[in-house]
């Protein structure tokens, strides 16, 4: 096992598309008839208000649910993920909301949790320490991460250090999309700013990346599509350049197509034409 | 910088070698205990013992008490025996904060992406808080920041402390940045554009170091002149000197975003070489357009040369003009190299008087991104040395 996931072709085609995704649970739709393409060495913002489907969504993708219905295309052929471990090995990583580290463990061993790297000795195969701490250190300083460490229990870093680890061991399976569910949440700013820069990196280095975040300025700053879910149904992909935070804020409430809106819009243009 | 250092090799070299990497750890990653300080330095844990004993001494850190993994510990931080100096730079997308000590070396430093057309108050008060973090990482507090130098990608008016009516960035159009900025800090405030931050922090730690009559580009979002006239960076009287990207290139062309017609901007600024790449490489950043062309990409290329040819023809104005020794070139769209200078200095020869144009030379940046934030910091410590209060 490498730590340096080969740099694709940046910009290179489609490497995550979904067709039709829908999933229910017993009497609630959850997701209905989702697409969503990612491209390789892009950042995909997916927003959407509370019960929007985004978790589902991931999840899904993630392989921790199962769609029941769509298709999903991966690198150029259509897969079925039926486990979390099925999505790591083709190439989705997905770092939770929870971030899933050992708090007593320090930062080599939680990289390497799972899937220690070993040589042989006399006395059998043993753990090699070295070699890991090395492609750690390695890996930490390709991602220009500030980790005073790699041997220091990660319950001693800060909020924006644990989600580079946790970034950091995503990306020792090779992946080609990885998931980041709400890596800003509960992080202060300068803390939000290295997280920001994290997925800058990842998206230099060719990677797809979800992002899920609910903090707009931040999609706005780091994301170059952004995915609305309203209601468990697509409600629209923003180019980031070319749109508006409103515009996008619109979508995520449906500001854009109720009464009120739609009232105020024939009002308009009723004066448009009186005056 | 004249004392005078231990001969090469000796002990005393590898002392100070020692001490200077203590130091650097601790600058780089904030208070730590002196086994961290051992693992991240490479050192043995006797050294460091000894190295914080002296520096302790020396009064240069801070011992306090701590706990980590449940034991006692000593924690060393940076001493910050005065006041600190700060140093904010905003580009088109992202803003850069560094914290330096009275010395003006820098201690921490953070950038942070942000959405394009951000608002003023908004960014403020991102660079606020990003401000108040770091003074926290080198065991200050926000309250021991002296000054701070302040730099904007637009026109800024120098005396009133505002962003230019005529801002690049319809966000920050004639903002008061001063009082604004001052308000969150409370802390005196020197407003600057960025490129003459950068040619400040150029003349003194980079490329322009010596030189009497000198010129940086800032070749990024925008183009942008800081000039050095006599040893010194020279604002106009209000501040607006050096606005090269706002120069007319075609008196009939596009309308710019100043209201002008036909700006070098509207030509080589990124929206016009992103908009020229949309039909065939789709929606691009600016970034992807240097990295592609770096990578061999054609279109990219020919976009790049285009673009340094242009900049060449209004560089040989400045030529012309100022008749300097050394042109510098920065930015973003300078990291593409030999791409962007060869056309650069192509048209730059092809344009200027041939006499000016024999004797300038064209060079790259020494230091990179960060040339404005050390301007910046160094504006921040001659408005605390001069101790003007803002009323």
């Amino acid at each position: 096992m490498t730590v340096t996931p080969a740099p694709l072709d940046v910009g290179a085609g489609t490497v995550l598309k979904l067709q039709g995704i829908s999933k229910r649970f017993g009497a609630v739709q959850a997701l209905k008839n989702i697409e969503l393409d990612v491209r390789a060495g892009e950042v995909m913002a997916l927003v959407g208000d509370n019960g929007a489907g985004k978790s589902t969504l991931v999840k899904t993708i993630a392989g921790v649910y199962t769609a029941d219905d769509g298709t999903m295309v991966f690198d150029g052929r259509e897969v079925r993920v039926g486990s979390p471990a099925e999505a790591q090995q083709l190439g989705i990583a997905t770092v939770f909301q929870d971030l899933a580290l050992c708090d007593n463990l320090d930062v080599v061993a939680n990289l390497y949790l799972g899937r220690e790297l070993t040589a042989p000795s006399a006395r059998g195969r043993l753990l090699d320490e070295v070699e890991m701490e090395r492609q750690s250190w390695e890996l930490l300083r390709q991602l220009s991460a500030k980790i005073p460490s790699v041997r220091i229990p990660v319950a001693s870093l800060s909020g924006g250090q644990r989600q580079t680890v946790a970034i950091a061991r995503s990306l020792l399976g090779k992946p080609k999309v990885v998931m980041l569910d709400e890596p800003t949440a509960a992080l202060g700013v300068a803390q939000t700013a290295e997280v920001l820069n994290l997925v800058e990196r990842l998206r230099e280095r060719g990677l797809a990346v979800i992002l899920i975040s609910h903090n707009m300025a931040d999609v706005m700053a780091v994301a170059d599509r952004v995915a609305v879910l309203r209601l468990g149904r697509n409600n629209g992909v923003f180019v980031v350049s070319e749109t508006r935070t409103q515009d996008i804020i619109a979508a995520i409430t449906g500001a854009t197509d109720n009464a009120v809106s739609e009232r105020a819009a024939r009002r308009s243009r009723e004066e448009g034409s009186a005056s | 910088m004249n004392a005078i250092r231990p001969a090469p090799g000796s002990q005393a070299s590898l002392r100070e070698a020692n001490r200077a990497r203590v130091l650097g750890v601790v600058r780089q990653h904030g208070p730590l205990t002196q086994v961290e300080i051992a693992a991240a330095s490479g050192l043995s844990a006797a050294t460091v013992s000894n190295m914080v004993r002296e520096l302790d001494q020396a009064g240069m850190v801070g011992l306090s008490r701590s706990i980590r993994n449940g034991r006692r510990a000593v924690l060393v931080s940076l001493a910050s025996g005065g006041g600190l100096l700060a140093g904010v730079a905003f580009g088109e997308r992202d803003v850069r904060v560094a914290i330096a000590d009275e010395a003006g070396e820098i201690l921490a430093h953070q950038l942070m992406p942000l959405q394009a057309d951000h608002v003023a108050d908004d960014g403020m008060e991102r660079a606020a808080r990003l401000l108040a973090d770091l003074a926290e990482t080198v065991s200050s507090g926000v309250e021991n920041i002296a000054a701070i130098g302040f730099g904007l990608p637009m026109p800024v008016d120098a005396v009133s402390g505002e962003a230019g009516s005529d801002a690049v960035l319809p966000g920050w159009r004639g903002v008061n940045v001063t009082k604004a900025m001052a308000g969150h800090l409370r802390a005196p405030v020197a407003l600057d554009n960025t490129a003459n931050l950068a040619a400040l922090g150029e003349l003194r730690a980079g490329a322009l170091r010596g030189v009497r009559n000198g010129c940086y580009l800032k070749f990024s979002y925008g183009v942008g002149a800081g000039i050095v006239i006599n040893g010194d960076v020279f604002r106009g009287s209000a501040g607006t000197a050096g606005e090269i990207g706002h120069v007319t290139i075609d008196e009939n062309g596009p309308i710019c975003r100043c209201g002008n017609r036909g700006c070098l901007d509207t030509f080589v600024g990124s929206r016009a070489l992103i908009n020229s790449l949309a039909a065939s490489h789709g929606p691009l950043r600016l970034k992807d357009i240097v990295t592609r062309a770096l990578g061999g990409d054609v279109g990219c290329r020919r976009v790049i040369e285009d673009a340094g040819r242009r900049v060449g023809v209004a560089v040989a104005g400045v030529v012309n003009l100022l008749n300097p020794e050394i042109i510098v070139v920065g930015g973003l769209m300078s990291e593409a190299g030999e791409l962007i200078m060869a056309p650069l200095r192509e048209a730059l020869d092809r344009c200027a008087i041939p006499s000016a144009a024999a004797t300038v030379e064209l060079r790259a940046a020494e230091l990179g991104d960060e040339a404005d934030i050390v301007g910046a910091i160094h504006r921040a410590s001659v408005l605390s040395h001069t101790n003007i209060s803002i009323s």
